[in-house]
């Protein structure tokens, strides 16, 4: 019985290895990581669910091929500019004219009402931790609808209130507030954004210079809906007196959670979850005629052999790969490499000047040789021993594999407002010892100290940073001690959040390719890494450099931002507030009868419109 | 009675090739874990299960006589595989010594005094088994969050289950044994009855599952290093070193070393306690006997 | 007999209840501001001030204990096991989706592990102390002793990229389209089983192409666990009286083997068996990420790589029902087959 049992095996076995392998010439298969997180673009706010939002929604504008600086038409049928009278009133009204013979992929038309509708709905149903504080920002000078309403009621009622107060227990809104809720709507929203004639025009409160670039296609809340399929799914249907049902949602009740009926150039076909797989297929009746690959299949395949295995065999035609496995598939036959393209994001190590109280990082919280006092960080000495203390250069030859560039603040190159010339900190452990000697009035070279650096777990380079840190620092002297610890993700985000890490490294990828992004983001006191630098920084931070980034975001003129930017800049760096660690230079693998494919940093993931398969 | 005992079995775990084998090996890995510090001496004795940094690269690098075993991920996979001898030993005896001693305690009680004391605790048990051990361990693991330390607390919580029902069995039969009933007839102490009769006659097969398990929690807990739950990069440990070297293993000609030496190592490690348990088994399975 | 069977029944619910508790108690470990994490995610989500407190009062994750097992417990019961953010769609639909997957994987690889697992026993039992007998012992103990994605890494470099044979995933791309397409009925959401009744054995033969690889791996990592249960309950068979005297008698030594021995030995072995094919459900969890193929396995892996705290524990709970009632049938079965089973 066993040997039948073995023949048996034999006979299929064998049997198997007759199917050849069939590469589908008219699908693009892309390897990577991850999957999208949802498919509502105003819910969607990382770079997986950009792409597939990028592939099947289109937006009012785009940016012209390789530029991030450039824009064409795309929606509308001009790009506004002073020059051609599209934006007036100093940089405070867009106008948009609306391209005609769209259609969305259920066959209706795109109109401007559509366009006004989706910009209305996002801003309404701003969900937190979404995208929509940048277009409300853009167009009322605060970040989220809430604190836009909340202003309102303040104006109407002289009353300080939280937008919880609103409501009943039953969630519905006291009668005495309904009114407001309404005119926020009505009297606020409503004339922000509106259709006259072919167009559709855009109201800002003050100059708002990055609007443009907030609207162009990679900016997946900017997207297109149409609106009769949207209210008919279930999204908000126009009326005032309501929108408050559909505000702040949870991810899974969006009715576009899953479903799109864009005007992009493909269609969702499935997004089957158990395979960590997107299927997208050709719409034939797309505006500027049907893309030349009939199917797109985006695939999350976590493990990193099994992904790298499958580009070999080219079973798929774009591969996901760290930097750290390059060599891995340098030189493999049929695959093409395109090194070092500038992306739009930085990492750089910025320090605590408060820590929290109950920080378990700082050791003791004295300056006795095992731990560091809450606002060890505030001495300008102590900043500057450690950004003199990093091996910059071999970091990026050797972690880094060669794919980073330094710069000198934290932003990235080809940004307005960047400049080559100014300086870059160097290696040079003297000054740092020496800085080191000075600090709290050399408290710090006699007793020694002991702090806790994190990371999270799986990015090596920041780890190899940590270690890097600690490996020089603690050269210096004996009595110096950092410890490196690793954690997962969602534990680094909060203990760095609530203000408990000493000092952190953190990576910032642009939403939008103007420097208000990062100067804000890092430097200003209300910045996303203003608040976790600590009271000591925020207090520094109003009194040097708030007012010059409020400054350099309503300035129209590009010479005189250039000039506040590098102003803002100078001040950070010669403060030692934060040490810019590199900006990464991405990496492209692909097989190489993947034709079509142009890089544009501010394009999340891939352009299957554009490629095409030959050998 | 009980030295005879052990003499007889002693010879015949001896003539049983690998069961030798499995001895050697363990003699071994005992000296090496012992004598770790002058194999491989540490450059911060306050912090030996650190992989010092051989170099920034994150290339692998191949044998050299500086680092015999080459380079992976920036760390000298020699001092890795060396100190992680010693980790090996600390999941296992750590997870199993304590896990075994509350089964122990469990299992006696429950066994011993019966009834719905019994009942309770076997139900407890039957709770804390109807999760799958590897499912049982992620979970907790992931809720107490990352580390080597918060392995082996899972690891213990989910595992003295197996021990516990083994004694409880155990000493059901030995309580109706002529001698056990004459000394509580007699008047003994119950906790004396439990200590002096009843555990010598159980412990045998105690150690067996012990030896058994011994390998499979270093397992175990490489596995959990694969789902990043385990000790962070740079730490030496064998599951951490493979976990990490996985993603080089389709370059097997350019860094076979960064597999090879650690995965041997828990290999052998296992292999040794696995030939041990098995002759014990073998040797005090009572069905086996005669 | 009746009575074994209606006292486990009875305890089902205990035991579940129990389980439930457990659960919930692993969940509490974690406290409010951690599982805030399970619904914010990413560092987009921190570009805005203030979502945390927002989300602890919308979930209402600082409420009392008892209040927040009874709203779990009450949840749960309805079968709402909350979001799953790596599985992007309710916990519980998340799970039920991928079980048939793992489900199917399992069943084909009891078959391997159990039949090679017995006669590799059998045959290390009938040469007991023999060399053959040494040598297959230590070949299934050293698979035994492989941590499973090196294993699994090891047979993608051999099979797919030095060979190409096996590819990993679940069906390849052409086959795929089969199946999701209208024609193709999907039954049992078992690919090998729904495509032999769609009559589609090039889709079946393809799917089982993607099975042999994480199949053998499975089987080489479980071999030693009915190798050494085989080998004694054999061991044990072999110096039974009835043995002895079917040699005295001066049959053949395949006819005693393989006519009185096997058959008795196998008894224990089936046991084990059965809760063999629930030990390799769990035991997929690392098999299916590293041959990328989808399942509860690769779903909990996943899980608790990223912290997805909802999906571990729903994942935990439909392991332990799965494990309960799984363990309850089998028992209840060989009680039924077998008398003895009952008495210890």
């Amino acid at each position: 019985m066993w040997r039948k049992f073995l023949i048996l095996t034999i006979v299929l076995v064998v049997s198997l290895f007759a199917f050849a392998e069939v590469k589908n010439p008219d699908t693009v298969i892309v390897a990577t990581i991850g999957e999208p997180d949802t498919l509502d673009p105003h819910y969607a706010y990382d770079t997986a669910s950009g792409e597939v939002l990028f592939n099947t929604y289109d937006c009012l504008i785009q940016y012209k091929g390789e530029s991030i600086k450039e824009f064409e038409p795309r929606i509308a049928t001009a790009v506004p500019s002073v020059e051609n009278g599209l934006i007036r009133d100093d940089g405070k009204t867009y106008v948009f004219p609306i391209r005609k013979g769209v259609k969305f992929h259920n066959g209706n038309e795109l109109t401007p009402e559509d366009v006004e509708y989706s910009f209305e709905r996002g801003i309404l149903f701003d969900p937190a931790g979404g995208p929509m504080w940048m277009i409300i920002e853009a167009l009322f000078g605060k970040y989220t609808w809430e604190d836009v309403v909340m202003d309102h009621v303040k104006l109407r009622t002289g009353k300080e209130m939280a937008y919880s107060d609103l409501f009943d227990e039953n969630g519905e809104p006291k009668p005495e507030y309904a009114k407001y809720l309404m005119e926020a709507c009505r009297d606020i929203l409503d004339p922000a954004i509106e259709v006259e004639g072919d167009s559709v025009v855009f109201h800002l409160v003050r100059p708002f210079a990055p609007l443009l670039y907030i609207l162009a296609q990679g900016s997946s809340w900017s997207s297109i809906l149409d609106k009769e399929t949207s209210i008919e799914k279930g999204l908000w249907d126009g009326d005032p007196n309501t929108w408050w049902k559909y505000h702040d949602l949870p991810k899974e009740e969006s009715p576009l959670y899953a479903f799109e009926n864009g005007s992009g150039p493909f269609k969702l076909v499935e997004w089957n979850r158990e395979q960590q797989k997107v299927v997208l297929e050709r719409f034939d009746d797309y505006w500027r005629g049907p893309a030349k690959i009939k199917r797109a299949i985006i695939w999350g395949i976590d493990e990193f052999s099994t992904r790298k295995a499958m580009l070999e065999k080219g079973d798929v035609d774009v591969c996901y790969v760290p930097a750290q496995y390059l060599s891995q598939v340098e030189g493999m036959e049929g695959v093409t490499i395109i090194k070092g393209l500038p992306t739009v994001s930085i990492t750089s190590l910025h320090f605590n000047w408060t820590v929290a109280e109950d920080s378990e990082y700082i050791g003791s919280g004295k300056l006795d040789g095992n731990g560091i006092p809450r606002d060890f960080f505030t001495d300008i000495n102590v900043r500057k021993a450690f950004v003199h203390a990093f091996n910059y250069d071999a970091f990026i030859e050797d972690v880094l594999n060669g794919l980073g560039v330094r710069v000198p603040a934290d932003l990235p190159t080809g940004f307005l407002g960047y400049n080559p010339d100014l300086p870059l900190y160097k290696f040079d452990l003297k000054t740092a010892k020496a800085a080191l000697q000075q600090a709290w009035n050399g408290e710090v070279w006699k007793n020694g100290f002991k702090l806790t650096l994190l990371y999270n777990t799986g990015n090596e380079a920041r780890q190899t940073a940590a270690e890097m840190l600690k490996y020089y620092i603690e050269s210096l002297n004996p009595k110096f001690k950092i410890e490196v610890q690793g954690v997962q993700w969602p534990n680094y985000l909060s203990a760095y959040k609530r203000g408990l890490l000493p000092a952190f490294i953190i990576g910032w990828l642009a939403d939008y390719p103007d420097p208000h992004n990062f100067i804000f983001t890092y430097y200003h006191s209300q910045g996303v890494y203003g608040g976790p630098q600590g009271e000591a920084y925020q207090k520094w931070a109003q009194e040097n450099v708030d007012t010059l980034i409020e400054q350099a975001v309503e300035e129209i003129d590009p010479a005189k931002r250039q000039a506040l930017y590098e102003e803002i800049q100078k001040i950070a760096i010669e403060n030692y507030v934060g040490m810019p660690l590199y900006q990464p230079l991405g990496l492209r693998v692909q097989r190489s009868w993947l034709k079509g494919w142009y890089r544009n940093p501010m394009r999340p993931g891939e352009d299957f419109y554009a490629y095409w398969k030959a050998e | 009675m009980l030295k005879d005992e052990i003499k007889k079995n002693t010879r015949k775990f001896f003539r049983n090739p690998t069961a030798v084998l499995g001895f050697v090996l363990l003699i071994f890995f005992i000296l090496i874990a012992v004598f770790a510090p002058l194999i491989a001496p540490p450059e911060n004795p306050d912090n030996p299960y650190r992989i010092p940094i051989a170099t920034w690269s994150l290339k692998p690098q191949p044998p050299s006589p500086e680092h015999p075993f080459g380079v992976i991920g920036q760390r000298d996979i020699f001092y890795g595989v060396v100190w992680g001898t010693r980790t090996a030993f600390r999941i296992g005896l750590i997870v199993a010594g304590i896990s075994t001693i509350i089964g122990i305690v469990i299992g006696s009680i429950a066994g011993y005094f019966g009834g719905w004391i019994d009942e309770i605790l076997m139900r407890i048990t039957d709770i804390f088994m109807a999760l799958p051990f590897l499912v049982a361990a992620m979970v907790l693991t992931t809720i107490l969050g990352k580390g080597l330390d918060k392995v082996m607390i899972a690891m213990i919580v989910f595992g003295w289950m197996a021990t516990a029902r083994l004694i409880r069995g155990n000493i059901l039969q030995v309580k109706e044994e002529q001698y056990v009933l004459a000394a509580k007839a007699l008047g003994v102490r119950d906790s004396l009855i439990i200590l002096k009769h009843v555990i010598p006659n159980t412990i045998f097969p105690v150690i067996v599952q012990v030896s058994m398990r011994m390998g499979s929690l270093v397992i175990t807990a490489a596995a959990l290093s694969f789902l990043g739950l385990g000790a962070e990069p740079g730490y030496a440990d064998w599951g951490t070193l493979l976990s990490y070297s996985r993603n080089w293993l389709t370059e097997f000609d350019k860094a076979w070393f960064s597999i090879v030496y650690p995965g041997v190592a828990m290999i052998l490690f296992v292999l040794a306690w696995n030939l041990v348990g098995d002759a014990l088994r073998d040797i005090f399975d009572p069905r086996l006997r005669g | 007999m009746i009575a074994y069977i209606v006292r486990r029944l009875l305890l089902l619910p205990l035991i579940l209840f129990g389980v439930t508790i457990l659960i919930f108690g692993m969940l509490e470990l974690l406290g409010p501001e951690k599982l805030v994490s399970a619904y914010i995610r990413g560092p987009e989500a921190e570009k805005v001030a203030g979502a945390t407190q927002k989300i602890i009062e919308k979930y209402g994750l600082d409420k009392p204990l008892p209040v927040k097992y009874a709203r779990w417990l009450g949840n749960v019961l309805k079968g709402d096991l909350g979001w799953s953010l790596v599985g992007k769609q309710p916990v519980l639909s998340a799970i039920f989706s991928r079980f048939p997957y793992t489900l199917e994987l399992a069943l084909w690889a009891i078959v391997p592990v159990v039949f090679v697992g017995i006669w590799l026993g059998i045959i290390s039992a009938v040469h007991h102390n023999k060399f053959l007998d040494h040598f297959l012992r230590v070949f299934a103990i050293v698979g035994w002793s492989f941590p499973d994605f090196v294993f699994g890494l090891f047979m993608i470099l051999l099979f797919y990229t030095k060979l190409g044979w096996f590819p990993p995933g679940y069906l390849s791309f052409d086959m795929e389209r089969v199946v999701s397409s209208p024609e193709f009925v999907s039954y049992t959401k078992m690919v090998t089983i729904d495509s032999i009744l769609n009559l589609r054995f090039d889709v079946f033969l393809d799917a089982l192409r993607h099975l042999v690889a994480p199949v053998i791996t499975l089987a080489y990592l479980w071999w030693a666990y009915i190798l050494r249960i085989t080998r004694s309950s054999m061991l044990e068979v072999l110096r039974k009286e009835y043995i002895r005297t079917a040699r005295a008698k001066g049959l053949p030594e395949d006819v005693v083997i393989n006519k009185h021995a096997r058959r008795n030995a196998l008894i224990p072995v089936a046991t084990v068996s059965g809760q063999m094919i629930i030990s390799l459900l769990a035991g997929t969890v690392i098999i299916e990420s590293v041959f990328n193929r989808p399942g509860l396995g690769r779903f909990v892996a996943t899980a608790a790589t990223q912290l997805d705290y909802m999906s571990i524990i729903g994942g935990a709970l439909f392991y332990s029902i799965l494990l309960v009632l799984g363990n309850l049938i089998v028992d209840v079965s060989y009680a039924l087959i077998d008398p003895r089973i009952r008495l210890q």
